[in-house]
C-alpha cells in the first residue's frame, strides 16, 4: 500500500475496514481531511472507543512506522524530543583532553548528530511522511507542555538550541488523542482538527467484535453488545468501552462458552466492569443486564 | 442565483453564524473548513457537515451548537429533505433537543448592575470581619466581596517528576555535570546534583448555592472567583440539586461579569438540595476523570440534603480514594474551636471520609482558610 492518502472517503473507510477498523462516516471523513491537509486530527471520546486504535490502523494501512508518544504527568523536552547522550559527551570530552585537542573543531563536536539521543517527536520530524505519530493522552502531560507541542503541530519543525530548527521534509500522520480529563488550550486545538468519537451503535460494534474476533458466532457477539448497551445505560462510574466488549467476548469465548446466560456473565464480569461498586450493582441486576431468551 | 463565488460566500457567513453563537471561530479555522470543503467535489451536505464539525468545532459542547446552527442554515430547520444524506445523529430527534442549547449572548440582569453600583459606593465602608455572613447588610457584602477579591490563595505543593537544581543533596545532575566539565576542559570538578520541583495541588472548590445557604453562596463565590484567579489550578463547581461547572466563567477578568456568568450558568439558584446526587455526578463526570486526583477538594455546605444519605457516603466515599484531602467548609459550624460535632444527617455522613471542617461563615475565617490552605499536607 502506498503512503499516498487515499482517493476518497468511502475508500479510506473501506481500507480502514480492511484493516479490522469500522469507522463510521463522520471519523472516515475527519481522517481523511487529516491526510489531504496535512494538519493533525485531535481524537477526543470516551474511555474504549477506539482512539489509538486508529494511529495503529492507519499506520498499518499506509505502511508507515508509527512512532508513539504516551503523555503522563511531568513529561519534558528530554523524554519527547532530544537528549543528549551525557555519558558518551564526557568520554569524548576525557579522550579530547588527552590529545590535547582543544580547538572548536572539536569541542563543536560534542554536539553533533552523534550525541543526539532521538526521542519521539524528533523521530517523527525527521521520519516525515514516513509515519504515523501518535500523541496518546494529551492531556495527562501538564498544560505547559501542550505549548511546546505548537511549533511541531502547526509547522512540523523542532527547535534544539545547539543544534537549530529541524524541519519536517514531508509531513507526517499526527493523531493526538485526549480522555478529557481537562480542557485543553485553545492553542493547541487550533492546530488541530477535531473529532468527538461516540460509543457505536449496537449493529455497528456487533460489526467490529465480529471483525476482531471472526471466529465467534454471531449470537454470542449479538447477546453480549446487546448486555454492554445495558450496562452502558447503568449510569456505572466506568461505563465500558468497545475496548471491554471485545475483551468481554475473548474472555466467554475463553472459557468455553458459546452464549451468554447469568452464570457465564458473572464468572467473566471483571473483563467487562472493572470498578468495585459498579460490580456489585451490576451482580445484583444480571438477569437484567444478560437478557431474557 | 448561484454565481462562481457563492459557495465559498456562503461557506463563509456559516462561520459568521457560528461566531453569533459563540463559537470561537478563527480565520485559520475559516480557512481549514473552505479547503476541507473544498476536497469533496460532489458538495455533498454530510460532507460539508463533517468539514465543518472537524475544523470549526474545538470541543464536545460546540457539537449540539454546531448540529443546531448547521441544521438553521444549510436546510433552514427543515430537516425532511429528501435530496440530502445527514449522518443519523444529526437528522434525528437529537437535534430538536439540542436547538434550545444556551446562545451566548447576555442577558440583561438589573440585579448585577445594582450591585456593581453598590460596590463602588460601598469601598470605603467599615466591616466588622466577625460578622456572620447572613447577618450582613447589602454595603457589608459590597465591601467584604472587595476584600475577599484581594485574598491570595494558595494550595499546598506535591512534588512533580520535573527537577531542579539544588547544591544539597538529590540525585546527581548528569546534564549539569557534563556542562561544567566540558567548561573546565574535561575535568569532572563539582558534583552537581538535583531535587524535585514542587508544583500546587489542584483545588476543586465544590459550592452549595441551594436556599439553605442562600446567605453564604454569594461571598463564597466570590471567594471561589478570588481562589480561582490567584492559584492556576482550581476548578469551581456549583450545585443545588444538580451539579454545574463554573471555571470557565469565572475565568472573566472582571470580576462582577465573572460572577454574573456564572450566575447565569447555574440553573438552580436557591433551590432545593441533592448534596450526595451532585457529589455523585462530580466523581462520575469530571472527579474519575482526572479532575479530583491529587486534589484538594473543597465542599462549602451546610450538610442539609433532602437526598438518600446513601448515595452520600458512597460518593465521599469514592472521592476521598480520588482526592488527596477533603474539606468541608460548614457556614453553620459558627464560632467554637472545639471537635466538630454534627448537626445534621448529611454532615454526621460526611465526617469519617472529611479530613478537616472549617467555617467560613465571616470574613476572618475565610481570611484564616487562607492561611492554614497551604499547611494541609
Amino acid at each position: 500500500m502506498s503512503n499516498a492518502a487515499p482517493a476518497d472517503v468511502d475508500t479510506l473507510q473501506q481500507l480502514l475496514q480492511d484493516q479490522g477498523y469500522l469507522a463510521d462516516r463522520g471519523l472516515a471523513t475527519a481522517t481523511y481531511i487529516s491526510m489531504k491537509l496535512g494538519r493533525p486530527l485531535l481524537l477526543e471520546g470516551e474511555v474504549g472507543v477506539g482512539k489509538t486504535e486508529l494511529a495503529k490502523t492507519l499506520a498499518a494501512l499506509t505502511s508507515r512506522r508509527l512512532i508513539r508518544l504516551q503523555c503522563y504527568e511531568g513529561i519534558d523536552t528530554s523524554q519527547a524530543l532530544y537528549e543528549w547522550d551525557y555519558a558518551r559527551q564526557m568520554l569524548h570530552i576525557r579522550a579530547l583532553s588527552a590529545h590535547q585537542l582543544t580547538d572548536d573543531e572539536s569541542v563543536d563536536s560534542l554536539f553533533g548528530e552523534g550525541f543526539l539521543v532521538e526521542r519521539p517527536l524528533l523521530e517523527a520530524v525527521r521520519a516525515g511522511d514516513d509515519c504515523v505519530l501518535l500523541i496518546d493522552e494529551i492531556d495527562r502531560a501538564d498544560d505547559e507542555f501542550e505549548a511546546f507541542l505548537l511549533e511541531l503541530l502547526s509547522d512540523f519543525q523542532v527547535t534544539i538550541p545547539e543544534v537549530g530548527t529541524i524541519k519536517a521534509e514531508s509531513r507526517p500522520i499526527v493523531i493526538l488523542t485526549s480522555n478529557r480529563t481537562r480542557e485543553l488550550h485553545d492553542a493547541l486545538k487550533r492546530r488541530c482538527l477535531y473529532h468527538w468519537i461516540d460509543y457505536p451503535s449496537a449493529e455497528r460494534e456487533q460489526e467490529i467484535v465480529q471483525t476482531r474476533l471472526p471466529e465467534v458466532s454471531e449470537v454470542l457477539a449479538a447477546n453480549a453488545v446487546a448486555a454492554v448497551h445495558r450496562l452502558r445505560g447503568l449510569d456505572l462510574s466506568k461505563p465500558p468501552g468497545v475496548a471491554e466488549t471485545i475483551d468481554w467476548v475473548s474472555a466467554i469465548q475463553a472459557i468455553g462458552a458459546h452464549d451468554l446466560d447469568d452464570q457465564t456473565a458473572i464468572v467473566t464480569l471483571g473483563s467487562v466492569v472493572k470498578d468495585r461498586d459498579d460490580l456489585k450493582s451490576v451482580e445484583r441486576r444480571i438477569g437484567e443486564i444478560v437478557g431474557a431468551d | 442565483m448561484p454565481t462562481d463565488q457563492a459557495p465559498l460566500r456562503r461557506l463563509l457567513d456559516f462561520c459568521s453564524v457560528l461566531r453569533l453563537e459563540g463559537v470561537n471561530v478563527g480565520l485559520d479555522n475559516t480557512m481549514a473548513f473552505v479547503s476541507a470543503a473544498a476536497l469533496f467535489e460532489s458538495g455533498r451536505l454530510e460532507d460539508i457537515y463533517w468539514s465543518g464539525r472537524t475544523t470549526l468545532a474545538h470541543r464536545r459542547a460546540q457539537i449540539p451548537i454546531y448540529d443546531a446552527c448547521f441544521t438553521r442554515f444549510f436546510l433552514g430547520g427543515n430537516t425532511d429533505d429528501e435530496t440530502t444524506r445527514l449522518p443519523a445523529r444529526f437528522a434525528g430527534p437529537e437535534s430538536d433537543a439540542v436547538v434550545n442549547v444556551p446562545s451566548g449572548e447576555p442577558r440583561e440582569d438589573g440585579g448585577d448592575e445594582q450591585q456593581t453600583s453598590l460596590g463602588l459606593s460601598a469601598s470605603a465602608a467599615a466591616v466588622d470581619q466577625s460578622k456572620d455572613f447572613a447577618e450582613c447588610t447589602e454595603e457589608e457584602h459590597a465591601a467584604i466581596r472587595r476584600i475577599v477579591a484581594s485574598l491570595k490563595v494558595a494550595p499546598p505543593v506535591r512534588r512533580t517528576r520535573r527537577h531542579r537544581k539544588s547544591p544539597k543533596g538529590g540525585a546527581l545532575d548528569m546534564r549539569q555535570m557534563a556542562r561544567d566539565t566540558m567548561r573546565n576542559h574535561g575535568e569532572p570538578l563539582d558534583l552537581a546534583r538535583r531535587v524535585r520541583k514542587e508544583r500546587a495541588r489542584r483545588l476543586v472548590l465544590i459550592l452549595d448555592v441551594s436556599g439553605s445557604m442562600a446567605d453564604y453562596s454569594r461571598s463564597l463565590l466570590q471567594f471561589a472567583y478570588s481562589v480561582r484567579q490567584g492559584a492556576r489550578n482550581v476548578e469551581v463547581f456549583c450545585f443545588g440539586t444538580r451539579l454545574t461547572r463554573i471555571t470557565a466563567a469565572l475565568r472573566h477578568r472582571d470580576s462582577d461579569e465573572a460572577l454574573r456568568r456564572a450566575g447565569e450558568d447555574v440553573g438552580d439558584w436557591a433551590g432545593g438540595t441533592q448534596i450526595g446526587d451532585s457529589l455523585d455526578q462530580f466523581v462520575r463526570q469530571y472527579g474519575r476523570r482526572g479532575t479530583a486526583r491529587g486534589a484538594i477538594v473543597v465542599i462549602c455546605s451546610d450538610g442539609l440534603d433532602r437526598g438518600d444519605p446513601a448515595v452520600l457516603d458512597l460518593a465521599l466515599e469514592r472521592l476521598s480514594r480520588l482526592s488527596h484531602r477533603i474539606v468541608w467548609m460548614n457556614p453553620m459550624k459558627g464560632e467554637t474551636d472545639d471537635e466538630y460535632v454534627a448537626a445534621s444527617l448529611g454532615m454526621s455522613v460526611a465526617l469519617p471520609h472529611v479530613d478537616l471542617v472549617w467555617s467560613g461563615h465571616n470574613l476572618e475565617s475565610l481570611v484564616e482558610f487562607a492561611d492554614v490552605l497551604p499547611e494541609i499536607k
